[in-house]
């Protein structure tokens, strides 16, 4: 069940023209080519492995996998994820 | 990678973290808003990552009551780098002593080279130079400048026709030209005598040639005096005329005369002040405070310091303070023209041969104007008013 803010959010991204990642506080996820991903606005790190980042979102969780990561930087809701980016996965919360 | 910028100046260290999930203790210090960058996973259970020095008791609070263990691996950035420096001290200390070194030793006189004169000269500018102190091993800032040596020098040394003095770096060069007298050169060309302004001639005294003017002849500049041309009129012979003929001549000069005078008397009370002067900037090293003088007159002089051969922005600036009287002197009008009159004699003298003799003057004109008295002068001088003129052969 959604509730009315995220209803609202949803109405006022499509008729107004916000920036949705701001209004319904969803992570955004940059990657230039393969070798560089910038996400903004997550939870927290739970996983970090040199194949492996999974980090919290606010539903749900995101997998990067990929080959020789280093955490570029890392600040309370921005992580700069350096290496060989293979696939980046959305995983549902299974509740 | 904007955030990490400046950290090597405000320092920062590589933590090694052990224990179960690594990761999870970065994402506490990152919560907590420490900054962390290049973290990387060594193995399962270790992890690394930089973080700045300032947040090191932070992220030493965030480890405390778990189970994690903290290394500290690298230490880098200005902080550490200069407090390693520090326990070297013999290392800085002689560092500064070889700095200090330099600079002593490019403010010296090493070396002075004479050249161009000859050696008994040479040996006369090199003790002048010992009484002024410049010698091998003189402090440069003890000593004058190149300008006022080159003075002194031709002061003392009569023989020395010029002097240049260049400063290289501890090297003092000087260039000497003597004066060598020279045999008046004597011209055979024949030449004829003529007036160089007119004027009533008193005196004549004719060496060589026809004189074609007697005593108590009035003659215009360019006429002829003493022609060079001797003999019958078909048998002319041309010779070199000589002779001087003096004549009275006259002069007249305009000028104006204030009625009131200053005088600025130093009274013989000094004060030194000695400042470094720092790009610019001048630090007082000795002499504060102005001294309590009426009237002051300044002197300055700066002398630059020199690192190997060039000038660092740092110098030493001397400054002599004398203690100054003002007199103003009012004038009658009769003092005023005879001031007038010393004046313009003074001029006139400059311009004129220095045998010429001043007769008689006579002041034309005398008004008071504005606190100035204004003169027309008029001068009577005897001189002689030869001009050479030569003969060209062929006419």
């Amino acid at each position: 069940m959604k509730t009315w803010q995220q209803r609202f959010g949803n109405w006022l991204a499509q008729h107004l023209d916000l920036p949705t990642d701001v209004i319904l506080e969803l992570p955004r996820i940059t990657t230039i080519g393969q070798i560089h991903a910038y996400i903004e606005n997550h939870k927290g790190l739970l996983q970090f492995s040199e194949h492996e980042i999974r980090l919290k979102l606010n539903q749900g969780q995101l997998r990067i996998k990929g080959k020789g990561f280093v955490l570029r930087m890392m600040l309370p809701e921005e992580i700069l994820v350096e290496g060989t980016i293979e696939e980046v996965t959305f995983l549902q919360e299974n509740s | 990678m904007k955030i990490t910028q400046g950290v090597f100046f405000t320092g920062y260290t590589t933590v090694k973290v052990k224990g179960k999930f690594p990761e999870f203790f970065f994402n506490r210090c990152s919560e907590k808003g420490i900054m962390l960058w290049d973290i990387k996973k060594i193995d399962e259970y270790t992890c690394q990552a930089n973080i700045k020095l300032e947040d090191v008791s932070l992220l030493k609070q965030t480890r405390r009551n778990t189970d994690y263990k903290i290394s500290f691996e690298k230490r880098m950035g200005l902080p550490f780098w200069l407090s390693s420096l520090l326990s070297k001290k013999p290392l800085v200390i002689g560092f500064l002593l070889g700095c200090m070194m330099i600079f002593l030793l490019s403010n010296m006189v090493w070396s002075i080279q004479i050249d161009g004169v000859t050696p008994e000269i040479e040996h006369k500018i090199e003790k002048n130079l010992d009484k002024y102190g410049v010698q091998f091993g003189a402090w440069k800032f003890n000593i004058d400048t190149p300008s006022m040596m080159q003075q002194k020098l031709l002061t003392d040394i009569p023989e020395l026709l010029w002097i240049g003095i260049t400063e290289n770096g501890t090297t003092y060069h000087l260039q000497g030209i003597e004066k060598t007298i020279v045999e008046e050169n004597i011209e055979k060309g024949a030449q004829h005598l003529i007036a160089s302004k007119k004027g009533v001639i008193v005196d004549m005294f004719v060496e060589a040639g026809v004189p074609l003017v007697k005593v108590n002849d009035f003659v215009e500049e360019g006429d002829m005096l003493v022609s060079g041309l001797i003999g019958q009129e078909d048998k002319e012979e041309a010779v070199r005329a000589k002779g001087e003929i003096i004549a009275e001549t006259w002069y007249k000069s305009q000028l104006s005369i204030p009625l009131s005078v200053n005088y600025n008397v130093l009274t013989g009370e000094k004060k030194n002040q000695y400042a470094i002067n720092i790009a610019g900037f001048e630090v007082p090293i000795w002499g504060f405070g102005d001294p309590d003088y009426k009237k002051i007159h300044t002197e300055t002089y700066n002398k630059p310091f020199y690192l190997f051969k060039w000038e660092i922005p740092l110098s030493l600036t001397t400054k002599k303070l004398w203690e100054k009287e003002e007199f103003e002197k009012a004038r009658t009008k009769d003092e005023a023209v005879q001031a007038g009159i010393e004046q313009a004699k003074k001029e006139l003298r400059e311009k004129l041969h220095e045998d010429a003799e001043f007769i008689s003057e006579k002041v034309l004109h005398s008004k008071k104007e504005n606190g100035t008295v204004k003169l027309i002068l008029y001068f009577k001088v005897q001189e002689n008013i030869v001009k050479t003129q030569p003969i060209t052969q062929g006419d």
